[in-house]
């Protein structure tokens, strides 16, 4: 396995294809459409905001986008794998490979140190401790926290566990990074911290999905996909609008 | 799979260690059920070791026959006998003694004075022959001698606790005691033996056989046993045979009757009590098991309260890629850990608890722990850690990513 946290090389397919995805939940006796026919493609090295109000399926859509949770109907193809015909074991696997995952609530182990939660995804790869490690190392330097390797989670600032999870987003070489409100539990300095460090990570070369609610963060991206009521209501590809 | 497993272990060692305090109370009935098998084994190990260091000394290539009558015979006045013809019998037709010797029990009070001290003794009338049949020697004066049955000299050999309850010198040698209303002259003192289960082996005085016979006077009525000690080559099933055999036909007795006379053997006996001490054990081991399956069920508590608390972090370990397998093995391995941690700080504690009862009774043989028993706890509380670990485990391995992850 190649040492690096650049993203594995492209193929002729699109990264993401999804095709009339639906997602259906019942409640009570109702249906509720969380996603209804649903239609994008994600190229490789895009910066992708799903923004929509709550309730606009873009949870669902995370979800579903982070192989979580598969959809009533409608194909998912990610890097060439057809993602709805495979097992919970096999979507395991597929996280683990395709996937990293930064969360609102960062979603740290909260008994592990900082590189212990990094190391934790490359455990089901069955990568060596002294591997793991440095590995584990790696990413935690790259989001500039190689002085806090030691710390546990509640010894860590907002900011700083923020980076800890992106890092162990990052350990694993991911065709996707998935971020769900990765600045919603932080104050407006460390937000612009964090959306820095997206925005250099996409300049790398690494593919960015969020979903957001907040205007502002959306801003730094790409394109923006606003979702209305489990449908797509606007797909913009906008003018570079980063700050740097 | 070996590296997942060398994981789980890893991770579990580390939520044990996090959470000492309850790891420890979780794990308490795993420890007292482990304790008390650990102590009671080692008890009656001890005691069985004790025991056939004892049978050992009584010789275990030695034989006794004596006579046997069944209860109902007994009380309508029948007594089988064993008689001096049946030990000439046997010294002639048998193969396989070295040396044989008659016993004969004192038919009346066993009462023996010194000076003004008295004391019940076991009397026996024997021949020079016993102390290589019992493997008795005396440590002082001489043993009885075949010119002593010849003459039916009043001469005695006593043992050791009987000179301390008369208050014989060390040495009494040519002191005189009185047996039954004749007096006797100390000849020998015999070594020390020491007790078998509270009986002492030291309280006996041994007189020659023929001056026995003469005190008891009915010579037609004598029921002796008969000890003999077998040669080197000789199997004790085949000289066995051979005495049921021989004693069988000297008794008159066909097919359908019941020997009227027992054959005992060092590793009979000791089989016997060997068998008691079994059940005992079979019967503690089920009782103790009971106390096992309570602290399994307490793990198993503790494991679900566990696996609810840690959900999320169940969720997130799914969210970044663990496999089902992953969760399960993590959660069983802690609860066998769990489980065997217990075992093991029960079997330290339970071999204290037996070290400690053993030395504090007096007398009693000092504890031991054999090999198999500390294996089959330990196995044990791991099988019973896996066993109630299996329940948590597969509540964590099956819970949704999604639900997990929400949970709060």
């Amino acid at each position: 396995m190649a040492i690096g946290l650049t993203p594995p090389a492209s193929n002729n397919m699109a990264l993401i294809e999804l095709k009339d995805i639906t997602k259906y939940y019942e409640m009570g006796n109702q249906v509720v459409k969380a996603l209804d026919g649903i239609d994008v493609d994600i190229e490789r090295n895009e910066y992708v905001a799903f923004i929509g109000s709550s309730g606009s399926g873009k949870s669902t859509m995370l979800n579903i986008l982070g192989c979580l949770d598969r959809p009533t109907n409608g194909q998912y193809h990610l890097n060439g794998t057809n993602v709805e015909s495979l097992n919970q074991n096999q979507l395991s696997e597929i996280r683990n490979l395709e996937i990293g995952f930064i969360f609102q609530s960062f979603n740290l182990l909260p008994r592990a140190t900082a590189l212990g939660n990094v190391m934790q995804p490359l455990i089901y790869r069955n990568i060596p401790l002294r591997q793991r490690k440095e590995m584990a190392s790696e990413a935690l330097a790259r989001v500039n926290l190689g002085d806090r390797t030691d710390h546990l989670p509640n010894q860590l600032s907002g900011g700083q566990r923020q980076r800890v999870a992106i890092a162990r987003a990052l350990v694993t070489h991911p065709s996707i990074l998935l971020a769900d409100e990765p600045t919603g539990n932080l104050d407006s300095k460390t937000t612009v911290e964090i959306m820095q460090l997206f925005d250099d990570l996409h300049t790398e070369g690494h593919t960015v999905i969020m979903v957001t609610h907040e205007d502002e963060i959306a801003s730094h991206c790409n394109r923006v996909i606003e979702m209305k009521d489990g449908k797509i209501f606007q797909d913009s590809t906008q003018a570079t609008a980063q700050v740097h | 799979m070996l590296f997942s497993l060398l994981e789980s272990c890893r991770s579990a060692l580390i939520s044990i260690y996090a959470h000492g305090l309850r790891s420890f109370l979780t794990t308490l009935g795993i420890v007292i059920g482990v304790a008390s098998v650990i102590a009671v084994v080692s008890i009656t190990q001890g005691l069985r070791v004790f025991v056939s260091q004892q049978f050992a000394s009584l010789g275990t290539n030695s034989l006794t026959v004596r006579s046997y009558t069944p209860i109902e015979d007994r009380m309508q006045g029948i007594s089988a006998r064993l008689t001096p013809d049946d030990l000439n019998l046997i010294e002639r037709r048998v193969d396989g003694i070295a040396s044989i010797t008659p016993i004969l029990f004192a038919n009346r009070a066993s009462q023996i004075k010194y000076g003004s001290q008295t004391s019940f003794s076991q009397i026996m009338g024997t021949t020079y022959a016993y102390q290589d049949v019992a493997q008795f020697y005396t440590t002082q004066g001489r043993f009885l001698a075949d010119s002593d049955n010849d003459t039916r000299r009043r001469i005695a050999v006593i043992g050791d606790k009987v000179r301390e309850n008369l208050n014989l010198p060390d040495d009494p040698v040519n002191e005189f005691v009185e047996l039954g209303g004749e007096w006797f002259k100390i000849v020998g003192l015999l070594e020390t033996k020491g007790d078998i289960m509270g009986f002492s082996q030291d309280d006996i005085v041994l007189v020659p056989y023929a001056t026995m016979q003469s005190l008891q006077g009915n010579q037609a009525r004598t029921d002796i046993q008969i000890q003999l000690s077998l040669s080197e080559t000789a199997e004790v099933d085949d000289v066995t045979t051979q005495l049921t055999t021989l004693l069988r036909n000297a008794h008159d007795l066909s097919g359908e009757d019941a020997d009227d006379f027992v054959i005992e053997t060092a590793e009979q006996m000791m089989d016997t009590f060997d068998s008691i001490l079994g059940v005992v054990t079979i019967v503690i081991g089920g009782i103790v098991g009971i106390s096992l399956l309570v602290g399994g069920i307490g793990i198993m508590n503790i494991m679900l309260v566990s696996v609810t608390e840690r959900t999320r972090e169940i969720g997130i370990c799914k969210a970044i890629g663990a496999r089902r397998h992953h969760i399960l093995l993590q959660f069983l391995i802690e609860s066998m850990f769990l489980s065997l941690l217990g075992g093991l700080i029960g079997l330290g504690l339970g071999f204290g608890m037996g070290m400690l009862i053993a030395n504090n009774i007096p007398s009693f043989p000092p504890a031991a722990i054999p090999v198999w028993a500390a294996l089959l706890a330990m196995g044990f509380s791991g099988f019973v850690g896996i066993l109630f670990g299996i329940l948590p485990a597969a509540k964590a391995a099956n819970l949704d990513p999604i639900d997990a992850l929400r949970y709060e």
